[in-house]
Order: structure tokens, then sequence, then C-alpha cells
């Protein structure tokens, strides 16, 4: 069976009709991991012996006619969502040797269907990053040039997909994380409002901007695996207590009358002309079929960076001081408590991580706490607003993914601040809470990198975002890597 | 814009983390290139209403009270060094 | 005298008696083997999330009203960075600029005097856990148990001036919080910790001085000691042109002394902000009236009852009330048996002195105030004597069991014997003119001496009644 590009509905039908077990689909995938993934380096680990248990497990709901949409479904999950039994890194040394004793709710979700892991995807460590590269284990590349980055910090899960390593994979963004990598690999990712999928289990970054979410060939992928993954959680208290809608039901659906707004700040000097004329057609496009096109405007974004950057690593500062060698995670030396856990610190994180945290600390230390955070939390207050208003006269907002296609692997290498403001495009949707999806409108005309535009919903309304990214999905012919 | 050294190195105890020499002085100046790039919020002018979050639920939406049984002890220690049932911790100075 | 007046405020955390701990399922008893009320999410350990407790924030909404708090209608909880082995996470969940309570009073009673305490807040956090040093291996055993056991800290202004007044202060928590039935107090367990903030200034200053914090102080009688060291301390050091250092002291009971702590963190700076994982609450005023109207009769009404409604002397009431045990034993008693007067007076008189004494514990008790009860209503009721009343109790003490089996078993039931009365009185009479005479003369204090005399022969086998009815007929005759 050829599985370049091949779609989870597809390897249902060929798996219902028993035109290929599970087992056998399972060690298809697996043997192109073991012949490409030596060159790509989008797993960390390949659960090799879990997946064919899990997909022969799988093949007897199958053989008794019980199955669901992911039954038998081979998956790459993000390194930062804990599996039970499954080792999940974060991409860390700090987390080299951490097993997990308990499952995350998505993969209790994901357990409930019978799908199969495959392995686990790299990221950025600690999902610190837009290019994979600061994964301690394995940093990825891009499927489309080698010698690029494929984007992060979801970099393993978008470049598996995209190099047909995984139908489907899990990833997570903070503010961008799953829509970068996808624009950057040409595939589609989408970022569900805050609070539609539970949290827990996932390693946190920044939990008032942390999601999960899934990593596809399209959107109506996307729509299967959020019905899998999304609902309320009593483990997670910031898991909306909201119905989970079909969200395959509006696909397909007339795009007719759709208020699509581009703010212009999006559209700004900083985006490479490249990659706005390619979103400003599609736009264009999706209007001859019968949207409506909004200009608008987002003042705020311009405060975008600072206010992100000071509320994810003020939030990462405390949720990665529990990693201290003492309970889980690298142990270093050290006669005293103090030294060791500075020794275990020190030595298990990497430079972006420790760079992080320190920009955290500042931000809520005394004496700067309210320049800094609260400023940045202020600010997101405003930018709430500032959404609140475009969709006032809109029903999605349109932007491009990245300001740039994927670059080359070492050019971002040493300048964190080139590293932050290219997170630009994207970081203002989770400051919102709000979901947005990023699918592929183009290539370069001179290397053929793919370029991403993102649509961005209303606060729960993840059928809307699906079904525009669809219907401009119907209409496009993607390209796969060649590897 | 320059980080002091005596900020860094409160940043370095409340992070607990060390850098040798080289390695701090090369974190100084990337943080300083941040914080640079953090004082453009300095421009904006809002104050901050914690309760205009949007973000509260119900009472009545809290965790009901019923325990439920614990995890195996051995399963929670798995990852650490560990006797007796208990995380082992080197001798803390106080 | 001296010249200086000291001036305290109180931090002080109480363990709730949930049944669950406060952002996990796992249970909130205490004690355990180490970790074995342990889950991933109290545990600390990566991707977990705290899931709010709603019976904990309904508990200290009612400490909050007896406590004559101001609550909260929108509330929020902060984390308190600082690393230590005892807290998993390396942040404690609590409550910074919202919590539950805010601005209350409680009223206390010091050398007779009235004096109302002001309560500066009351918030909700998480208790950390149990470090066993290993002095030999130079290690330190982590076990997490009591993290996420609920506490609430109620924190005081500055109104204390005397060690007395703090004494009295903690036992009126104590009582209002087990009344409430939100904490059992129990110090000796660490369900209630004092911190206490103390400094002096020369009297007749407006200025407070520095102040020092004393911690580790695990019995009233170790806070009254604390700080009158404390306050001695402080006061050698200012006649001496020295000065008080802000700083965390701890004190060693067996020493009598404080020693400072070292700081955890030489720059305490715990970058306290909302913790995004728990959302703020809101409260409708339905649901804080329900909460209200849920509180159980506190200790003053309860004084009251029972001197209005039993006729209890106050000073009586005081006593039965002081101790929550005694109290509800006592009511327990008179759900069975309606003599209030009598049960009272049997718990002062008797049980009390017992407890007093060592003999019995409160807490391990082997009757219930039901068989208390029957055991009152066989004496009030000229079945069972006083003399065999209190060995029958002393019998429920050492070996429970109840009142009528035990008389059953030792014969100590009053028979009304009357041939036996009448042979004994008659007896008595005969062998002692002397008193007789007297009696005749109009001296009625020897009827006594002959009441004794009856009892010791009859051993119960007539009731006092019959026995004081047949002498004083032979008497008169």
């Amino acid at each position: 069976m050829d599985l370049t590009k091949a779609k989870i509905r597809d390897l249902r039908k060929a798996l219902d009709n028993k035109e290929i077990s599970a087992p056998e689909l399972c060690a298809e995938y697996l043997k192109r991991i073991d012949e490409q993934d030596g060159k790509l380096l989008s797993y960390i680990t390949v659960t090799k012996e879990k997946a064919l248990s899990d997909a022969e497990n799988a093949q007897k709901i199958i053989d008794a006619g019980k199955s669901s949409a992911l039954t038998g479904i081979p998956l790459a999950v993000k390194d930062n969502i804990c599996v039970d039994g499954v080792r999940t890194t974060c991409a860390s040394k700090m987390l080299e040797n951490f097993i997990p004793p308990y499952n995350a709710t998505v993969i209790e979700k994901l357990n409930a269907e019978g799908y199969v892991l495959l392995g686990r995807a790299s990221m950025d460590e600690f999902a610190m990053g837009g290019s994979t590269q600061t994964s301690a284990f394995a940093k990825t590349r891009n499927p489309y040039d080698f010698e690029r980055v494929p984007g992060g910090s979801s970099g393993g899960s978008a470049a598996a997909v995209a190099a047909s390593l995984a139908p489907a994979a899990l990833g997570s963004d903070t503010g961008g994380s799953i829509r970068q990598p996808s624009s950057f690999c040409g595939v589609t990712g989408i970022k569900p409002t805050y609070g539609r999928v539970s949290r827990y289990g996932l390693v946190a970054f920044a939990s008032s901007l942390d999601q999960i979410g899934p990593i596809c060939n399209d959107a109506r992928d996307c729509a299967i695996m959020l019905n899998a993954i999304c609902g309320a959680d009593a483990h997670d208290a910031t898991s909306a207590r909201v119905e989970t809608p079909n969200f395959t039901e509006k696909l397909g659906q007339p795009i007719n009358g759709l208020r699509i707004a581009l703010p212009k700040e999006f559209f700004s000097d900083a985006v490479d002309s490249s990659v706005k004329a390619c979103v400003l057609d599609a736009a264009k496009e999706l209007e001859k079929r019968g949207a409506v096109l909004v200009e608008c405007s987002m003042p705020g974004l311009k405060y975008a960076i600072p206010a992100y950057y000071l509320i994810a690593c003020a939030e990462a500062a405390s949720n990665l001081s529990r990693f201290d060698g003492i309970k889980y995670g690298f142990r270093g030396e050290g006669r005293t408590y103090e030294e060791l856990i500075r020794d275990s610190r020190s030595r298990g994180f990497g430079e972006e991580v420790k760079r992080r945290i320190l920009l955290g600390n500042y931000a809520l230390s005394s004496g700067y706490y309210d320049a800094y955070y609260k400023k940045a939390l202020a600010l997101k207050q405003e930018i709430i607003r500032q959404y609140n208003q475009i969709f006032e006269s809109a029903d999605v907002i349109l932007t491009p993914t990245a300001p740039t296609p994927a670059y080359k692997i070492g050019e971002q290498d040493n300048d964190p601040v080139k590293m932050y403001t290219a997170d630009i495009c994207t970081v203002t949707v989770n400051i919102a809470k709000l979901p947005g999806i990023s699918t592929t409108c183009g290539y370069t005309a001179d290397k053929g990198l793919p370029i991403g535009m993102s649509i961005i919903g209303k606060r729960f309304d993840e059928q809307t975002i699906l079904q525009i990214a669809d219907a401009w999905e119907s209409g496009f012919v993607p390209l796969a890597p060649e590897l | 814009m320059a980080v002091e050294l005596k900020t860094i190195e409160h940043l370095c105890e409340l992070s607990k983390l060390n850098y040798d020499e080289d390695g701090l002085k090369k974190v100084m100046g990337e943080m300083g290139d941040i914080i640079g790039l953090m004082d453009e919020i300095k421009g904006f002018d809002l104050t901050y209403d914690d309760t205009k979050d949007g973000n509260e639920i119900r009472f009545g939406d809290t965790r009901e009270d019923v325990p439920a049984e614990s995890f195996p002890t051995e399963k929670l220690l798995a990852n650490a060094e560990n006797t007796d049932g208990c995380y082992v911790v080197p001798k803390v100075v106080e | 005298m001296s010249a200086y007046f000291p001036t305290m405020g109180l931090e002080i955390h109480a363990e709730l008696l949930t049944k669950s701990k406060v952002f996990c399922t796992c249970s909130a008893e205490f004690g355990g083997t180490p970790n074995s009320r342990c889950c991933p999410v109290c545990s600390g350990l990566p991707g977990t999330l705290p899931v709010l407790n709603q019976r904990a924030v309904e508990y200290i909404i009612k400490a909050g009203y007896v406590m004559n708090c101001d609550i909260s209608r929108f509330t929020k909880w902060d984390r308190k960075n600082y690393f230590y082995p005892d807290l998993p996470k390396a942040y404690q969940i609590s409550q910074m600029p919202r919590p539950v309570c805010l601005s209350g009073t409680v009223n206390i009673k010091v050398n007779d005097e009235d004096k109302v305490i002001r309560i500066n807040r009351i918030h909700l956090e998480e208790d950390a856990g149990k470090l066993v040093h290993d002095d030999v291996n130079r290690i330190s055993l982590a076990d997490y148990n009591r993290c996420g056991i609920p506490l609430i800290e109620i924190v005081t202004e500055p109104d204390f001036h005397s060690a007395d007044e703090v004494i009295a202060f903690v036992e009126k928590i104590k009582l209002l919080l087990q009344y409430a039935g939100i904490c059992d107090c129990k110090m000796e367990q660490g369900s209630i910790r004092c911190d206490v903030n103390i400094s002096i200034a020369p009297k007749g200053s407006d200025e407070l001085g520095t102040r020092t914090e004393l911690k580790n102080l695990n019995s009233l009688k170790a806070i009254a000691k604390a700080i009158e060291v404390e306050i001695d301390r402080q006061e050698e050091l200012l006649e001496n042109g020295e000065r008080v250092i802000q700083q965390t002291r701890r004190f060693n009971e067996a020493l009598g002394e404080t020693t400072a702590m070292r700081s955890k963190e030489d720059a305490h700076d715990y970058r306290y902000f909302p913790d995004p994982d728990i959302p703020p609450i809101i409260f409708t005023e339905e649901e804080l009236e329900a909460i209200r109207n849920s509180i159980p009769e506190l200790p003053e009404q309860r004084v009251a009852r029972y001197v209005d409604e039993y006729g209890l002397k106050p000073a009586d009431a005081d006593i039965i009330v002081g101790d929550k045990r005694i109290c509800d034993f006592f009511d327990a008693a008179i759900s069975e048996y309606n003599n209030p007067k009598a049960v009272a007076n049997f718990i002062l008189g008797e049980l009390m002195n017992r407890i007093n004494r060592g003999e019995a514990d409160m807490d391990a008790l082997k009757f219930g105030g039901a068989e208390f009860a029957q055991l009152v209503e066989f004496m009030q009721t000229d079945k069972i004597s006083q003399a065999n009343g209190k060995t029958i109790l002393r019998e429920m003490i050492e070996n429970g069991g109840n009142p009528k089996d035990i008389a059953d078993k030792g014969d100590l039931w009053i028979k009304e014997d009357n041939d036996l009365l009448a042979k004994v009185v008659d007896e008595i009479i005969a062998n002692n003119p002397k008193p007789v005479e007297q009696y005749k003369n109009g001296d009625q204090k020897v009827f006594g001496f002959f009441m004794g005399q009856a009892n010791k022969a009859l051993k119960g086998a007539a009731s006092p009644k019959a026995i004081q009815e047949y002498i004083r007929k032979k008497l008169e005759e």
C-alpha cells in the first residue's frame, strides 16, 4: 500500500475493508521510519514493540466490527505528552530516562479508540523554540530540504507527517508550535481553543497558553483527530465545560458569505514578500469562491512578542522549577540539596531553556513584576479586546503562519531576539485563547518550500476554520517532499 | 540594553542555575538583548484588572470532595533514588 | 518592670478536615506509610494539574464567617515559588492578592477582660510534605503524604501585647474551628500550627520595633515559653545597645531558647503570580448563605444555651464547652437521659477528675455518652448508690461495658431490703446510746454519723432515702 500522504480516512477504509491489517499497516510505517528517519530525525523514540502489540489489539477490535475512527491508525506523539510506561523526554537531557507512570488524558482517549503508538516525535527542548534544533536528541530536518529546519517546537510531528512516517501526529502549541512547523513542512495543523483539549499529562511549558492539537495531511483529518481528543476533563480545571461538536460536520459546506478579516499588521514588512503574496493570493481565491474579505487592524500586535514571552517564560520558570533531580529526571552531583539541584538543573537543561527560565524569573521578581509581568497581562486583555472587535465584523481572520518559509539550520543560532520575533504571526492566537489552523497555501518559486497560512476563529469555533481550510485544500494540490 | 552582573547573579540564584565565567558572560549579553526586546512593552500604558480575565468558574463547578485510591508508592518512586518508600535528598543545609 | 512592651501578630495554619486533598483525590487523613497517600498530582509529576476541592473552599468560608470576616465574591490562587525538598512542585499553591476572607474580628477574654483581635486575612493553601533527617548518612528522606492537605492560614493584625493574650486567642481559634467542624486542631499532630511575629518597643513609643518570626511552636506551653524568652532576648539586645535583626527563629523547647534559622534563600523573593492551572472562583449570594447556614452552633451560643435552657452555672458551662470532646459527650449523654444538671455534675465532679489524674483519656474513652447517662440515671433514681456509681464509672473507664452489666456482675444494685435495713439500723442505734442521746437533745449533726454507719454496713442494700427515713423514724420514736 502506498502510504505517501495517506489520510486517516483512507487508512480507515483500507483497515475496515480488510485490504490491510493493522499489524501490516503498522509494520509498513515502521519500515518507512527505519528507512527514512536516519536522515530526517523526526522521532526521538520509535516504540516498535508497543506499536505492534497496539496493532494486534486494534485488529481484534476491527475483526469484531467495533472499530472507531482511529482504531488501528498509527500515530506519532510529541515527546512532551505522557504515555504510561513509555519514555517521555521533552527532548531534554533532564528527562532522558523519565518514564511516566500515568497517561495523559489525550492518550487515554486515543487508547479508547484503539490507536497505535508509532513513537515519540522530536521537538524543541521543553517546547521552547521554533526550529526543533534545541532538541537534545533528534534535531529534525525539513523533509523538503534537509539543510533547513522543520520549524518547531512540534517539528518532529510535522516532519514525520510530511514525510509520511506517520499519517498524523499529536503536537502542542504554546505560541505557534503546531502551526509554524505545519507551515514549514507543508502539512495542516490546528491549535484548538484553549480549554478544548485537556492538558493533563502534557508537560507544561506555559500553562495559560499550552494546547494539544493534531498535525495531519489535511483539515479533514484534523477534524477526525479533534473528534477523538477534545472534551472537558475532570483532571484539568482549565478544560472547558462546553459541548464537543462533530468537527467534520461543516466540512464541504459552501463558504459563501463567510467574512475573512485580514489585519494589516500581519502583512507588514516583517513578513517576506513571497509569503505575503502567497497568502493574499489565497485570500483572493477564497473570495472568488464566495468569501467576503474584510480589512481590519490589530494595533496590539506591536507589543505581542514581549507580552507573549513575558507571560510564557514567567509560567515556564515556575513550571520547570520542579525539575530538581530528586523525584525524576537527571540527577547531578552535590553533597547538599542546594548543590545537587543546581548541578542537576545546570547540566540537565539546555541553553535556550535556561535563558527562558532566567527571563521568567526576571519578569516575576520583586521590583520588575509590575513593569513586565503585570504589563503583559494588561496587554493580554487588550489583545483579547482587539480580537473581539475584529470578530464583530468577521467570522475568521487570515494571516501568514510565519514571516518566512523554513530557514537554514544554524541561521538563528545564538540570536534569541531573531528567534523570538519570528513568532509574531502566531503568538496572539494563544494569548487570546483562539483556535487557529495552518494549511499550505503555496510553495516558494525558487526552492519549492511550503508556505503556510493561518485561519483564526472565534473561541470554540474550530468548525468554521476547519471548513474554510478544507474548502481551500479541496482546490489545492500539495506537493509531497522527495526524500 | 546591558544587564548588570548582580542582576544576572540574582536571577541565577532564583533559577538555581550555575554558569561558569564564560557562560555567565555569554548569557549576560543574551539576556541584555532579550530584556531590550521585552522593554518594548513599556511603551504600552494600560493597567491590568485581574477580575476582568473572564476565566473564572462558579464555586459549584469545583471538584466534589470524594477521595479516590492513591497511587502505588513504588510506581511513583520509580524515577527517583529512593529508600524505605521515600525520596532520597542530600542534606539540607540551613 | 521592663522599659519595653511587646507587640505580636500571629499566623495560624490549620489543616482542614476534608476527605480528599485540596488539589487531588488522595486521602487527606493524617499519617500513613511514606508516600502511600500520594498520586502523580501531589507528587508533582510533570504534566499533572491541580483541581480545587469544593469542600476546602466551603470550609475556609466557614472559618471566615466564624471570625466575622468579609468573604470575597471573587477569589483566586497564586503560586509561591521556592525550592525546598518537601515541596515537590517547587511552588506552593496559595493566595496572595485575593484571599477568600478579609478583615475579621475574634473576641477573647484575658484575666476577665474582653478584648477584640483583628483578623487581617484568611487564605487557602496546600500543605508541604515531611522530611526525616538521617544525620549519619547526611541525607533526608522525603515523604509527600502531607503534600496537598488543605490548610488555611489565619493572619492577625499585630494586636497582642502579652503571651496570655496569644494563648487565649489560640485557644479561642481552636474552639471555633473545632465547633465549626473544619479542623480537629491537634497541635501535637501539627493539624494546627502557630507562628508568632514579635517585636518590642520602648514604652510610650508609637513605632513598632524590628520583628522576628518564631516558628516550630507545637504546644501552647511552647508558645508561652518562646514568647517569654524571645522578649527577654530582644530586651537584652536593646539594653546592650545592639539591634534586633529581622529574621525567622526557631524555638528549641529542650534548651528553652530561640535560634536563628538560616533563611532558605538569603533574598526571599517568592515571585507570587496567579496560578494559570486554577481558574478564579466566584460565589453567588445563595451559595454563601447556604454555607453560612450550615455552620453548627458555636461555643458562645452553646454556653448561653446550656445556661439558659439547662440551668447550668456559667462556669460549669464554660468548662464543658471549653473542650469539644467533653461537650459532644455531654450532648450525647443528655440525649439519652434528659437531666443536664445531673449529667454535668457527674462529668465535672467525677469524669473530669479521672481525666485530670490521667486515668481516663477523652480521645480513647471505652464508653459513650449513652452509657454514662444510664449510670447517672441509675444514681438519680436511687437504683445505684453514689459510692457504687463511682465504682462503676471506674470500671467503665478501665474496661468499658455498660453500667447495668457491671452492677449485675458486682451486685451493686440498691435492693431496698427493708428487713436488713431495720436490722442494721436497729443495731447501730442500740450500740450507740451516746449519739442517740445527743440527737434527742437537739444535736442534728449526729444524724450524719448514723447515715455514714448505715451506708457502710448496708453496702447499697437500701437507697439513701430509705435509710434516712428509717433512721429518723427510729431516732424520733
